[in-house]
């Protein structure tokens, strides 16, 4: 019973979102077509839906071609939030394991952590280039802290009673934060890895308005200098998907690694 | 020749009395600083001494000091005064060839049952494949059959306490510290666990050091019982119980078993608590 009524709830769930949707266009449509607003202002969805098509059905090796870029963003995408993940993981591990390690790093945090860090990207393009590097490097730092807070809180909210447990057997420094404070803490980690997932592709776009050879940031720039409106909008659609399937695959890997936890539970159930 | 046989057993017998006992601890005091700032005074100069092979239980009322006194003696909590002995050597840590059985039965949720139970040949770097067999009879001892490979969430309160049970069991460690193991099951099942306990400890004569708030069950295993006074916690009784074993349920059920938990439950009553 249960299971007809979630099942039922999927289905006018799934008829919501698509007349939320469709009505959605129509008021653009109507709007396009009833007021005198100019294209380069506000495009049709047609023109939009034009633009798309023609972008995503070239070949990837043109230059006009959606795929030329957005494999460009999404690579630099994963290997920075891979590289941005792995060292806030780790120095979250370092700062919580040890003080010394946690207080010399204080100052840096902190200053960083209230720097609007996208500031830095003309600093990383002067270091790195105009290639990927500090494409790279940004969607890193990005994704860096709102995983290392993150994963900071989990492994320090390790409970007293599994501490002992572990104390109890003589557990070594290493035993207890792999047999406990590791996974008691992917929860938060993983809290963590979504918001930096999204930081990423954030970085790795704004990398590219400052200065790059390929990429979406960079498509866009050039669809603005010549008031391609339909075009910078279809560009943003393709950005929405792809943030959208990088979000799921996070979600994914998520109930995989945290399947025993309640707070996953009820996320995924809704 | 029988007479000689005869002769001999007496001078076995008092052997134990001579022998360094495993685990002593000698006038603990713990004071705990409270967040508030206040300090709570858990234990007032506690001795107690437990022989080579002796099942002790220890009974008082909530809030008096056993798990303090059970975390001291497991060496994972520090006293704020006071000596631990083990084997006649003053230690300040945790022993290897302690098994613990705490009060809640603390299994990790990513693991399932069998993983959990293994924990301890994990951290002691034991041969896992070899014992994975005994945690599966373990487990069908304690009625846990079927769900080795269930996760701690899935189970019901009483099937995690058993399952932290085998836990502290299956590396089979010369001293047992449990806390009220049974504190969550039914009377049917508890009785089944004594039997199973008392079997076990028949077999392998751990030292066990097992608090419980049932004077029965604690007169049924003990071959001494401790009582403690409400808070500052100190020892106000130190009954010997010589019934002779393996005890069946019929025990309970004579005159000298009654006499001895009605006395304790008068102690017990006197040092501030009201008990079944
Ligand atoms: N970590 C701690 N910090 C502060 N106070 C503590 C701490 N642990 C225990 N206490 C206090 O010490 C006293 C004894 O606690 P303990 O857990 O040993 O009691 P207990 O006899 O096991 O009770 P119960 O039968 O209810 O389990 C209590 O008043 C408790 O509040
Ligand atoms: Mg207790």
């Amino acid at each position: 019973m249960t299971k007809a009524i979630a099942s039922s709830n999927r289905a006018s769930f799934v008829v919501v979102v698509l007349v939320s949707l469709g009505a959605g266009l129509l008021i653009w449509q109507l709007a396009v077509s009833f007021t005198h607003i100019p294209s380069y202002i506000l495009p049709s969805p047609k023109s939009v839906w034009a633009a798309l098509a023609d972008g995503l059905t070239r070949s990837p090796t043109e230059r006009a071609s959606f795929w030329f870029h957005l494999i460009d963003t999404l690579r630099a995408t994963v290997f920075g939030f891979l590289i941005g993940a792995t060292l806030g993981i780790f120095f979250a591990a370092c700062m919580a394991e040890y003080w010394l390690v946690e207080v010399a790093a204080l100052p840096y945090v902190v200053g960083l952590q209230s720097l609007p860090k996208v500031a830095i990207a003309p600093l990383l393009v002067i270091w790195l280039g105009y290639g990927s590097g500090s494409k790279v490097a940004m969607a890193a730092v990005l994704t860096l802290f709102p995983v290392l807070i993150n994963a900071m809180a989990g492994f320090r909210s390790t409970p007293r009673d599994r501490l002992e447990l572990m104390s109890a057997l003589n557990a070594s420094r290493l035993q207890v934060f792999r047999y406990i404070r590791f996974p008691g803490a992917l929860p938060m980690i993983f809290a963590g890895l979504n918001i930096g997932i999204v930081y990423a592709m954030l970085g790795t776009i704004v990398s590219e308005f400052t200065g790059a050879q390929r990429g979406m940031g960079v498509i866009m720039t050039q669809m603005q200098s010549v008031s391609d409106t339909a075009g910078v909008f279809a560009a943003l659609v393709v950005l929405g998907c792809t943030g959208y399937v990088l979000i799921s695959i996070m979600r994914l890997a998520q109930r995989w690694a945290v399947f025993w936890s309640e707070s996953t539970r009820r996320e995924i159930d809704q | 020749m029988s007479s000689l046989q005869n002769a001999a057993t007496p001078r076995v017998c008092a052997e134990p009395e001579v022998k360094v006992p495993v685990l002593s601890v000698r006038a603990i005091d713990k004071r705990f600083k409270t967040k508030s700032g206040d300090e709570i005074h858990a234990l007032n100069k506690i001795s107690v001494d437990l022989a080579d092979g002796e099942f002790v239980s220890v009974l008082g009322p909530s809030g008096c000091g056993k798990t303090t006194l059970l975390k001291i003696l497991a060496g994972i909590v520090p006293p704020s005064g006071g000596t631990l002995l083990y084997r006649g050597t003053a230690i300040s840590g945790p022993q290897a060839g302690m098994g613990v059985v705490f009060q809640s039965s603390v299994l990790l949720p990513w693991w399932t049952v069998l993983d959990n139970v293994l924990l301890p040949i994990r951290v002691l770097k034991l041969d896992l494949t070899s014992y994975r067999q005994k945690a599966r009879e373990l487990l069908r001892l304690v009625g846990l059959e079927g769900f080795e490979n269930s996760y701690p969430g899935e189970l019901s309160g009483g099937m995690q306490q058993r399952a932290a049970i085998v836990r502290g069991l299956i590396h089979d460690p010369g001293i047992l510290l449990m806390d009220e193991p049974f504190g969550a099951l039914d009377a049917m099942t508890r009785e089944r666990m004594n039997v199973e306990l008392q079997r076990i400890w028949l077999s392998t004569r751990k030292t066990v050091f097992f608090i419980t708030h049932s004077v029965s069950e604690a007169v049924f295993l003990s071959d001494r019982v401790l009582v403690m006074s409400a808070r500052p916690g100190s020892l106000v009784e130190n009954v010997r119980v010589s019934f002779p074993r393996p005890r069946n349920a019929d025990l309970m059920s004579t005159a000298e078993f009654g006499d001895l938990t009605r006395h304790l439950r008068h102690v017990l009553g006197g040092s501030g608590a009201v008990h079944d």
